[in-house]
């Protein structure tokens, strides 16, 4: 191992341990988890809640039987029809809820009983059952089979080509695209903050100065960023893997070319974000020295970060394909954020992820050069906050 | 040996160092002394790499320090500083596998230190459930953790209850007489004086005095101590080679130009002549009296390189 490797890998090491072995971040990520896990539940909750519908049918109502069977499909209703013995009985049972309504009368104007206004879908297929039954008693009048007028029908229609069919994936890629987006926004802010901390608490126990007579700046910034990231990636892989299998075991989730693609794309961001981002953090936290202060010279950071974070967000679920989006995704603070989830959506071109994946690279590497000159300059001036320019000044050697 | 040589830092306006230079040779516990603001921390932060000189070099047995070189010092800062949610045991094997140290080293080392020092009971505890002292006890531990060949300790006696300053009087005498150069600043000159082999005293950023105390002592003025007491007031007053004279410890204490034959000769017989004499020795002034001389006492830095 290179000489200057060893300190950079301990310092790592120190911070990965820390941080894994803290109760903050085993509670906070059975927290999360379990959130998931309820979130999970509810939806799936939801998606066996099916619509289904429980009608009773009496006097020359009767008829309309068949109809309704026949338009229930086409309302997405599933459908259970069963005869009343007589009007009384079947009231009292929609009253008392094992009918949704009773069907009575004439089939062309048939009295629907219910317990108090019927369900849009059921209501539907009520009104399409009962207009089918008079076109036919109109159609059967004048010498027509109404079953012949409906197989003609059936026939006619156009034949649709798409230039560019529709994606039947595109729901769950913009699903997919938008968690990635937030878990990439959750995990960037929650470790970028947490390599501020670790800075200003070096700085504000001193520690920094032993630290700093073993290695150089760069070899602790380095560490520091490397072993947080490893943090925050970990968690990254547990929640991200929680969260697919539990899209999976729901049913949501189709796996396919789309989603390697995705989880291939949102780690390469999330490194590279993680990367750009905790050294901005780290050199906005050495520029103070005590805990209290970290907030006011993180929030530019943040609320830039959060800004971004928003309008991006809008922009991806109003038009994923749009010009906005697209634009945000390439400007490099950003491009970390919304990149992967363009790529889910499978709307951006080869051409554009190489650019964004350049300007992010090039934009790090200043990031890196600037945010490690302001670190080195800052990190051992205790007391009131550092100014900028003199953050600025000529690194050490 | 540990060479300062000619360095200078300046911060803003401010001149925080003007061509410091001393010399710490092997085997020598050097005593670096000064009133706040003189220059001692920051010249031992651009010793450990921690601050950048403007002008100047540190060099460890000749070679110019770099990163490497640096790791075989072992610091203890002014401000002194732990991670505090650490435990005592895992933050001085980091600190001395920062240094270089292989793991297994590196827990020898950190249970060697916490047996010596006393804190054995503690190697699991967080720092910062330890006293005030006891952190002063692994903050000691971590400076010597990495075993390091050179020793640069910023006011390490200064918070130490009796006990502790007996320990850490030991330790650098041991690492002293195990040949390692050490540099401690410090502002109790008793204890300095006792201590160390030699002295160097800063002012404004500069040494104005380097050598052992009894060098410190022959560079300043040289004074006699003379007890007789039939003798009238003023009756040293024009004798040759007396510059000035003051009553204290009993008798007189006589300022001298020179410590001839001739000037201590005249001296005694004028004393004799007065009467009865009881008392008549050069006076040892004590390093506190020596320091205020060169600190206060001079515009000029003269006394530079008395015996460097």
């Amino acid at each position: 191992m290179s000489p200057a490797l060893r300190p950079v890998l301990l310092i790592a090491r120190r911070e990965f341990a820390a941080k894994v072995k803290g109760r903050a971040f085993v509670v906070g990520t059975l927290v999360v988890l379990l959130l998931l896990g309820v979130y999970a539940a509810v939806v799936a909750t939801l998606a066996s809640n099916e619509d289904t519908a429980r009608v009773g049918v009496a006097g020359p109502a009767t008829a309309l039987t068949d109809p309704l069977l026949r338009a229930a499909p086409t309302e997405g209703l599933t459908l259970t029809v069963v005869g009343a013995p007589d009007p009384a009985a079947g009231e009292a049972a929609v009253r008392a809820g094992d009918l949704d309504a009773l069907i009575t009368g004439d089939p062309v104007r048939p009295r629907v009983y219910v317990a108090t206004e019927p369900d849009g879908s059921l209501e539907r297929v009520i009104v399409d059952a009962s207009a089918a039954t008079a076109r036919d008693a109109y159609l059967a009048g004048r010498g027509v089979d109404p079953a012949a007028l409906d197989a003609v029908v059936a026939e006619a229609g156009p034949a649709v080509v798409a230039a560019e069919p529709p994606d039947p994936q595109a729901g769950r890629r913009l699903g997919l695209g938008l968690a990635g987006a937030f878990l990439l926004f959750f995990s960037i802010q929650t470790y970028g903050a947490m390599v501020a901390q670790g800075v200003v608490e070096e700085k504000s126990s001193r520690v920094v100065e032993i630290v700093l007579s073993s290695v150089r700046p760069w070899q602790l910034l380095l560490g520091k960023v490397l072993g947080l990231g490893a943090v925050g990636l970990l968690q990254l892989v547990v929640l991200g893997g929680a969260g697919l299998a539990v899209a999976a075991a729901a049913g949501v989730l189709a796996s396919g070319a789309g989603l390697v693609s995705t989880l291939v794309s949102v780690l390469v961001w999330y490194l590279l974000g993680f990367a750009l981002y905790a050294t901005i953090f780290a050199a906005a936290g050495s520029l103070v020295s005590r805990q209290e202060d970290t907030q006011s010279v993180l929030s530019p950071v943040t609320i830039t970060v959060l800004l971004g974070f928003v309008v991006g967000f809008n922009l991806l679920t109003s038009d994923p394909r749009g010009t906005g989006i697209a634009v945000i995704s390439l400007l490099p603070p950003f491009s970390p954020l919304f990149m992967p989830a363009r790529v889910a959506l499978g709307v951006v071109p080869a051409g554009q992820v190489v650019l964004a994946f350049g300007l992010t690279l090039a934009f790090t590497a200043a990031t890196l050069w600037l945010g490690g000159r302001i670190y080195a300059n800052s990190v051992l001036r205790t007391g009131a906050r550092v100014g900028f320019r003199e953050a600025l000044g000529r690194a050490r050697g | 040996m540990l060479e300062i040589d000619g360095i200078s830092k300046r911060f803003g306006s401010t001149v925080a160092l003007d061509r410091m230079t001393f010399t710490v040779h092997p085997g020598e516990l050097f005593g670096f002394v000064g009133a706040n603001g003189a220059g001692k921390t920051t010249t031992m932060r651009i010793a450990l790499g921690v601050l950048a000189a403007d002008a100047g070099e540190v060099r460890l047995d000749g070679r110019p320090l770099d990163a490497v070189s640096r790791r075989r010092i072992g610091y203890m800062p002014e401000e002194r500083g732990l991670y505090p949610r650490m435990a005592v045991g895992t933050q001085l094997r980091y600190l001395a596998e920062l240094r270089g140290r292989s793991a297994a080293d590196a827990r020898a080392a950190a249970d060697r230190w916490t047996e010596r020092l006393g804190l054995t009971e503690r190697r699991g505890d967080e720092v910062q459930r330890l006293s005030l002292g006891n952190q002063q006890r692994v903050q000691l531990a971590a400076a010597l953790v990495a075993d390091p060949d050179v020793l640069v300790l910023d006011e390490p006696f200064s918070g130490l209850d009796p006990v502790a300053v007996d320990v850490m009087s030991d330790v650098l005498r041991e690492r002293r007489d195990a040949g390692a150069p050490v540099v401690f600043s410090s502002h109790q000159l008793e204890l300095v004086e006792r201590l160390c082999d030699r002295v160097g005293i800063v002012r404004a950023g500069r040494a104005v005095a380097e050598g052992t105390v009894d060098e410190l002592r022959a560079a300043s003025a040289s004074e006699l101590v003379v007890v007789a007491p039939a003798a009238p007031t003023g009756w040293a007053d024009h004798l040759s080679g007396v510059t000035g004279s003051r009553a204290a410890e009993g008798g007189i204490v006589l300022t001298l130009a020179d410590t001839s034959e001739a000037t201590l000769a005249g001296v005694l017989d004028a004393a004799r002549r007065t009467g009865p004499v009881h008392e008549f020795r050069r006076r040892r002034p004590a390093l506190a009296e020596i320091y205020r001389g060169t600190v206060a006492g001079r515009t000029e830095p003269a006394g530079h390189g008395v015996a460097a």
